[in-house]
């Protein structure tokens, strides 16, 4: 299992006014293709820093932030939207649907980016990843007309349409009730399985953690250790 | 490249109502301004068109032609008072070269001038009248008509002595005695005197000493003479009916070829010749049944009633004795009065309302008209015009008047109905033209000066004489020969002799070709190509060697023309503000709208879009709201323009009709203009998304991440 994502001693100031807060503290993480990587923590422990690191929106005060084998710190700003355009996926906590576009719009925008097919193209992957998550009938609808988890299955399709090697969720399910956050784990976790595609999501509730191939505890800005949960375990994996 | 827009526009596009309150604003003001642009660019190009059909179908004609060394600039329709311009010496020189301009269809001579009138005032006709027919009287005369004539007379001039006296009894009981000036003092002596039974009684054993006696102290004691500024353009009047087919007589004829004569612009004629209570009626008649005013509501038409009713001595000091009790009689019937003063009679009659305004209109011009003299001066009178020539000598020509006109569509315009028309011989006698020899012959007299006993009055004869050289010269098939002013002094019935055998002169058409001009009119096949035009007959005229310019009609019709320019300007300045402001407040709306959109751009920019591809995404945006509104906006002002066009717009004031160069303006779509009310605002609305647009591509993609930290 060779790195998709290497962090080595990363560390993140912010300047809150005089005083400079320390939201990384120097941390070490290797992420392995296909795993599914859950980082926990509490609240201010830093994992929305770590993971705008990984997702290139964000770079370290020092340290280094290796992405698909490449070091973040010598890539451009446009090299660095590139390459979330290209490689990473990105799944919110709020969703972040264009509430103007339809479901359909909103899950091709990625691919409209890259300009790379054409709309027929376009078109069949869309329907065909919408159809994955369950929304194929409702291509046409816009996002204030579906529930909390049907957006963020949009979003887990807008995520995936560029087929990335990496999808980023920052707390995906905290804004759904737990039944439905169960179901979009479950899906995301089937998704890692049959498109091999690695998920590192952010979270700090126990049941979501359970779902994931191993959990980082993160807290004050530090790893703690790295483990694998009861449920991963027993999946054996 | 092209697949960066089409995304871009696919985007904007979907995102045309992302925020309400954008669009609202953005949309409302883009749709107002192109709605602005095309009604009022439309409205302005259908004025300047009105305008300039006005002006090239009325006097100016497409393009003119006058001297080069002018030292004032040409104005037709320019402000009174003559503007110096450089004659041109030969206007069949001059056609000769500019008819051979291919776009040219007529050449029009041309002088433009004025001149005080002063048209006597009412007693003065009747002590003319009357001194006329004692003199014939005196000659041995003694026909039942004539002493009948001459009593009637003397009874007419014996009641306006009676209206005046009346009147300097007002002054009297109205002003302090110890105001009263000498002059006052000697005028009341006068009236008593001409009102005394004894003076009547004395009047036919030495008329003519009495006549005097009212000539001199009495005439001027009515000050209704009037000095008439009179505007004219002498002009080959056959050629001018031609060129001008908005031009036609109204009333009498045209001024036959070869006549001398004179036409009255209609307008000018009812405005400023017609008995003025008769113009009032006329006018709050129109304001009544035209425009819909009423005369309790008006305070115009109020002043006009009030004028009616003051001033009736015009009408009393027309009337004979007979018309006086017939008009009285009449006007007690009437108004059912047992008033006996036809002048309180006349007042309770022109108290008019708007209950009774149209009986008495019309009991006026049915009843009342008849025994009045409506127009000053009538169709057939002789007219004395008296000018001031370039040498500075007044100079004096009676013209017969054969009628009046006016341009079809421009019948109520003050402007086009304020220039009269002569024939162009007279006006060159008036002008007082100046030939290479006559002015070395003016420099030589003014030297000499004191040496020969000239009579100033008279210098301007001496020089030029009735066939001064200049005719003489340039006018080969002679006129009828003239008493030649030999004698140093001429004196003023001679002159006045002078001046009636003038206007019975008669010349040949060819002398209207010959002569000096002051511009001439040029008439185009193709009005559209007036640039072009002025170009070829400056040209023309160059390798001609005639010193002369071409201008176009904007600029020959002086203060009218640049109003075209001023209308335009202010026009243009006014979008100039509206759309400075509308830019900032779409940049305000668009600001608000994109603070808004922090996390959606976040987002945007999270998922892989560039910062220039939101840059873009803003300014298409905008571009494309702007596009779709100011389309809209154009296309209802379009449908305004079309309904304005169907129903036309009313004149509402007789300036307007010169403007919209009818009683109707009929606007009509100018492509072009629909096109610069698009191009503006959308401008004007990608202009105002720079700022915004810049702000949104400063968004960090770490705003779409929820923040816990």
């Amino acid at each position: 299992m060779s790195a998709i994502v290497s962090v080595r001693g990363a560390v993140k100031e912010y300047a809150l006014g005089a005083v400079k807060v320390q939201a990384l503290r120097g941390v070490d993480l290797e992420v392995g293709e296909g795993e599914f990587l859950s980082i926990a923590g509490p609240s201010g422990s830093g994992k929305t820093t770590l993971l705008n690191l990984i997702g290139c929106v964000d770079t370290a005060t020092s340290g280094v932030v290796q992405v698909a084998g490449k070091d973040t710190a010598s890539l451009s700003e446009r090299q660095l939207t590139e390459l979330r355009l290209n490689t990473i996926g990105f799944i919110f906590q709020s969703f972040n649907l264009v509430s103007v576009l339809s479901v359909l719009q909103n899950v091709e925008l990625p691919l409209l980016l890259q300009r790379r097919f054409s709309g027929k193209e376009r078109h069949d992957r869309v329907l065909d990843l919408l159809g994955r998550v369950g929304l194929a009938d409702h291509a046409k609808h816009r996002p204030s007309e579906l529930s909390g988890g049907q957006r963020q299955r949009v979003a887990i399709a807008r995520a995936l349409v560029t087929r990335p090697q990496i999808v980023l969720a920052d707390e995906p399910t905290a804004n759904l009730d737990s039944v439905t956050g169960e179901n979009i784990l479950a899906l995301m976790r089937e998704l890692n399985r049959t498109e091999r595609t690695t998920f590192i999501f952010s979270t700090h509730d126990a049941k979501v953690m359970a779902h994931a191939s191993a959990v980082v505890r993160i807290a004050d800005g530090r790893v703690l250790g790295r483990e694998a949960p009861a449920a991963a375990q027993a999946e054996g994996h | 490249m092209f697949s960066t827009l089409r995304v871009l526009v696919q985007i904007a596009f979907r995102n045309l109502f992302a925020s309400r309150l954008k669009t609202a604003i953005v949309g409302g003001i883009v749709f107002f301004g192109a709605l602005l642009v095309t009604v009022g660019g439309s409205l302005l190009g259908s004025v300047t068109g009105g305008m300039a059909r006005s002006i090239t179908g009325t006097l100016a004609g497409d393009v003119q032609v006058y001297g080069a060394s002018s030292k004032d600039d040409l104005a037709i329709f320019g402000g009174f008072g003559d503007q110096n311009l450089a004659q041109i010496d030969s206007f069949e020189t001059l056609k000769a070269v500019v008819e051979k301009v291919p776009n040219v269809a007529r050449v029009v001579p041309m002088g433009i001038s004025g001149a005080l009138v002063t048209s006597g005032n009412t007693i003065d006709l009747v002590l003319e009248k009357l001194r006329n027919a004692v003199r014939k009287e005196t000659q041995g005369d003694r026909s039942p008509a004539l002493l009948a004539e001459i009593e009637a007379q003397k009874e007419h001039v014996r009641q306006m002595v009676q209206v005046l006296e009346g009147e300097q009894k007002n002054l009297v009981a109205l002003v302090d005695a110890t105001k009263l000036t000498q002059e006052d003092r000697d005028n009341a002596m006068a009236l008593a005197r001409a009102a005394s039974p004894q003076f009547w009684a004395d009047f036919d054993r030495d008329p003519l000493n009495a006549l005097e006696f009212l000539e001199n102290k009495i005439a001027p004691q009515s000050t209704d003479a009037d000095m008439l500024m009179l505007r004219y353009v002498g002009t080959d009047l056959s050629a001018f009916g031609r060129s001008f087919d908005r031009f036609r007589i109204v009333d009498g004829k045209p001024v036959p070829p070869g006549k001398r004569g004179f036409l009255f612009a209609k307008y000018f004629y009812e405005d400023r010749i017609k008995l003025r209570t008769a113009r009032r009626l006329d006018k709050i008649r129109e304001a009544l049944s035209v425009k819909g005013q009423t005369i309790a509501s008006d305070p115009d038409l109020q002043r006009m009633v009030h004028e009616n009713e003051r001033q009736t001595r015009e009408i009393l000091l027309q009337l004979d004795p007979t018309s006086t009790r017939n008009m009285t009689k009449l006007l007690r019937d009437e108004l059912g009065s047992k008033e006996t003063d036809l002048g309180r009679l006349l007042a309770s009659f022109f108290a008019m309302d708007d209950a009774s305004f149209e009986r008495r209109y019309h009991f006026f011009y049915d009843r009342l008209a008849p025994m009045l003299e409506l127009y000053r001066i009538r169709v057939g009178d002789t007219l004395t015009i008296k000018a001031f020539t370039k040498t500075g000598y007044s100079r004096s020509i009676n013209l017969k008047v054969y009628g009046t006109f006016e341009f079809q569509g421009l019948e109520k315009s003050p402007l086009a109905g304020s220039v009269n028309l002569m024939d162009l011989v007279s006006f060159r006698d008036l002008y007082g033209f100046l030939t290479p020899d006559n002015q070395k012959e003016v420099a030589r007299i003014e030297q000499a000066a004191g040496e020969r006993a000239i009579d100033r009055a008279h210098a301007d004869d001496e020089l030029f004489g009735g066939d001064s050289k200049a005719d003489a010269a340039q006018a080969p098939p002679a006129p009828p020969p003239m008493p030649k002013e030999a004698m140093p002094a001429v004196s003023a019935p001679l002159e006045k002799l002078h001046r009636d055998d003038r206007a019975a002169r008669d010349y040949d058409p060819a002398e209207l070709e010959k002569g000096v001009v002051l511009d001439a009119a040029v008439v185009l096949r193709d009005h559209s190509k007036v640039d072009q035009a002025i170009r070829d007959i400056g040209a023309a005229t160059k390798r001609a060697g005639l010193d002369v310019k071409a201008v176009s009609w904007q600029d020959a019709a002086g203060i009218i023309g640049k109003l075209v320019m001023t209308f335009r300007l202010v026009l243009y300045l006014a979008f100039l503000v509206i759309f400075l402001v509308a830019l900032v407040i779409i940049n305000n709306a668009l600001v608000m709208a994109t603070l808004e959109r922090v996390r959606e751009i976040g987002t945007l920019r999270a998922v892989g879009a560039q910062k220039t591809f939101v840059l873009g995404m803003l300014v298409v945006e905008a571009a494309t709201l702007g596009g779709v509104f100011g389309g809209l906006g154009a296309g209802v002002g379009a449908l305004v323009v079309a309904l304005l066009g169907a129903q036309g717009i009313p004149a509402t004031s007789d300036v307007m009709n010169f403007f919209f160069s009818g009683p109707r303006l009929y606007p009509s779509l100018a492509p072009a203009t629909v096109a610069l009310a698009i191009a503006i605002v959308l401008v004007v609305a990608t202009l105002s998304s720079f700022y915004p647009a810049w702000l949104a591509m400063r968004v960090s993609p770490r705003e779409a991440m929820a923040s816990d930290e």
